[in-house]
């Protein structure tokens, strides 16, 4: 389980995080909610330590995070994280040179299944196949949780799907993933969790199937109804 | 250990193909050098020999005999030094800058790999000291060669051949090929305490950006103001009071001390305080 | 498996729902084999956890059964196909009068509508059938 407790976080003057806290389960999808700029990204990098907090504290599993960690907690950022000049193959290489959990089956795999070749350079993909590349790079890594950030953003609806797909397969499967997205309409039947925030805070954290059974609501009507409060 | 040698090897080789480039960049400046150098010497033989018909001897000894000197002083020679010199000291910075740079933010990879994030340092100061090495060894090489192209183009008696170490002991050059191992260690030992002062300040600024600057100059200057006190206090304060081989020791301890504060603070720095 | 979910009623409810649809159709038949719990969430495109609850909640109202490791299968229990039946038709007469009767209309006319209808529908699909 990943918890974040009381997190606070300036830039600069700016408070972004004013006390964020949550807790992501593993076998679970945890969706962070929020509009532009609210902090999601940044309680992400936090979680893996790319960016330092001002206070609280973030247990995964019950430790802090350590350099060991990163063999069971890995980040896929909006952005692709490799050179660019680099081949995917060569990317690979650099992956199961560094982490023990690296699979590589499962990283051709994902390749084939992406239609997508070991030659090509990561500078010439398109912005559809970059994503999938990074996601790639992330799902091929037996971590026991996966942080994607806004994985949906700006790809076509076809890519979209696929990426989709992913959530409902194997390659999740028993994982604890947290993500960030404004595309709720995509995801709102794979998730479990959803965390609400704004304003640097969680406003509230519930599981979506609970209150639909509960309250016959959808996300978006508790979105609607939390934000118009 | 493993994972640190995987980084200096990927380090080494993103940097491999411009290095190459330099390289052969300056093979041809400094051939080019000795080969202007030794004709331009053996023209101006020909012309006060048979143009102002001066004997040979009186030309040798009034125009003095070509040594490597020339050479080493020549033109080409200095910038093709320079060049490296100025390409290296970008690299201090832009090894790490690079990781920042454009969409592809690899620093997140860096910072996520399952290793000391003080390897990531580590790697890159040895990245550095292998390529000035490399040069270094490129610089003795050449000489060797251009020695050689001196031989073919000046004959015997208008040359005198002298060792390396005779016609390097000059400013620069006698930082860069020190004659003695002493001095060798000195310079290259002050060489990796001011690189790794250079990453730490660096260090600051990725760390705090704006206000990291600040932080990064100042903390450089300590630094360099920590590792002169010694020689400072000595001169200014106790009037020459210690022996040069006191002096010596005291100097490399104040270094030694300087680099385990860089060492200690860039771990710091990229274990609490970095920011993607 | 082509199945549009709504948003608000619990997703693993709609499942079970739309399997007692598929068998009381006939679609489902009796002691068929269904997917594991994984695959179904992957051909339903939903969370797997989700997939789970309703394989539970199946399970727990005697329309599949699990023998040991084996693949889960629909019931052969003659008597839990009837219910089965039974509830999706009683549903639909309820949503079916609760929406006429508010047109106060006398019973043996809507049933003669209905009668008529339902022959018509009846034809049409025959007709469509050769």
């Amino acid at each position: 389980m990943i918890e974040v407790k009381n997190v606070t976080k300036k830039f600069g003057r700016k408070e972004v995080l004013k006390g964020v806290s949550f807790t992501a389960e593993k076998g679970q999808i945890t969706c962070l909610i929020g509009i532009n700029g609210v902090g999601k990204t940044t309680i992400m990098q936090a979680i893996m330590s790319l960016i330092p907090i001002n206070s609280g504290e973030i247990f995964i599993d019950g430790s802090k995070l350590t350099k060991d960690s990163y063999e069971k907690i890995t980040f896929i950022p909006d952005t692709i994280t490799m050179p660019p000049q680099m081949r995917i193959g060569d990317a690979f290489a650099f992956m199961a040179d560094f982490y023990q959990s690296w699979n590589q089956k499962r990283a051709e795999e994902l390749l084939e299944f992406f239609k997508l070749e070991e030659t090509e350079r990561i500078s010439e993909l398109s912005k559809g196949n970059t994503a999938k590349v990074n996601i790639l790079l992330g799902l091929a890594l037996d971590v026991d949780y996966l942080l994607m950030d806004e994985p949906f953003s700006g790809i076509d609806i076809f890519s979209r799907e696929e990426i989709a797909n992913v959530f409902t397969s194997h390659l999740i499967e028993d994982r604890g993933v947290i993500i960030t997205t404004h595309e709720i309409n995509d995801i709102e039947h794979l998730i479990d969790k959803v965390v609400l925030i704004d304003n640097g805070v969680v406003l509230k954290e519930f599981h979506v199937e609970e209150v639909r059974e509960k309250e016959g609501k959808s996300v978006i009507d508790v979105m609607r109804e939390v934000y118009e409060s | 250990m493993n994972r640190y040698l995987k980084l200096v090897n990927f380090e080494f080789n993103r940097f491999f193909k411009l290095y190459i480039v330099l390289v052969i960049v300056t093979i041809i400046m400094q051939i080019f050098a000795v080969i202007v150098e030794s004709r331009g010497y053996m023209r101006e033989a020909k012309n006060v020999i048979y143009g102002d018909m001066m004997s040979k001897a009186d030309f040798i000894k009034n125009y003095e005999a070509f040594t490597m000197q020339r050479v080493v002083q020549s033109n080409w020679f200095y910038w093709s030094i320079a060049l490296c010199v100025v390409v290296l000291l970008i690299y201090v910075f832009f090894i790490w800058y690079r990781d920042w740079l454009g969409k592809n933010s690899f620093i997140y990879r860096l910072l996520m790999l399952p290793t000391a994030r003080l390897n990531l340092y580590f790697a890159k100061a040895t990245a550095i000291l292998i390529f000035v090495f490399g040069l270094v060894a490129l610089q003795l090489l050449l000489f060797l060669i251009e020695m050689q192209i001196m031989k073919w183009i000046v004959p015997a008696e208008f040359r005198v051949d002298l060792p390396i170490k005779e016609y390097t002991d000059f400013n620069y050059l006698s930082v860069i090929l020190p004659g003695s191992l002493i001095d060798f260690l000195l310079f290259y030992g002050m060489g990796i305490v001011a690189v790794c002062v250079t990453f730490t300040a660096i260090l600051f600024e990725r760390c705090y950006r704006l206000k990291g600057i600040i932080f990064g100059i100042s903390y450089g200057l300590v630094s360099v103001g920590f590792f002169l006190m010694p020689l400072l206090i000595d001169t200014f304060v106790l009037n020459y009071y210690f022996f040069p081989v006191e002096l010596f020791v005291m100097e490399v301890i104040a270094g030694i001390i300087v680099l385990i504060g860089a060492v200690w603070i860039g771990n710091y720095l990229l274990k609490y305080k970095i920011r993607v | 498996m082509n199945v549009k979910f709504n948003n608000r009623d619990p997703v693993y409810v709609q499942v079970v729902r739309y399997f007692k649809e598929q068998i009381a159709k006939g679609f489902f038949e009796p002691g068929q084999e269904i997917p594991s719990r994984r695959e179904l969430a992957h051909r339903l495109k939903i969370n797997p956890n989700t997939a789970q609850r309703a394989y539970k909640e199946m399970e727990e109202q005697g329309l599949i059964f699990t023998e040991g490791n084996l693949p889960s299968r629909i019931t052969k229990d003659e008597g839990v196909l009837k219910k089965v039946r039974k509830e999706l038709i009683m549903e639909a007469v309820e949503t079916f009068v609760h929406s006429v009767r508010t047109i106060n209309v006398p019973l043996e006319e809507v049933l003669y509508i209905v009668k008529e209808y339902y022959e018509k529908a009846d034809y049409v699909r025959g007709n469509t059938h050769d």
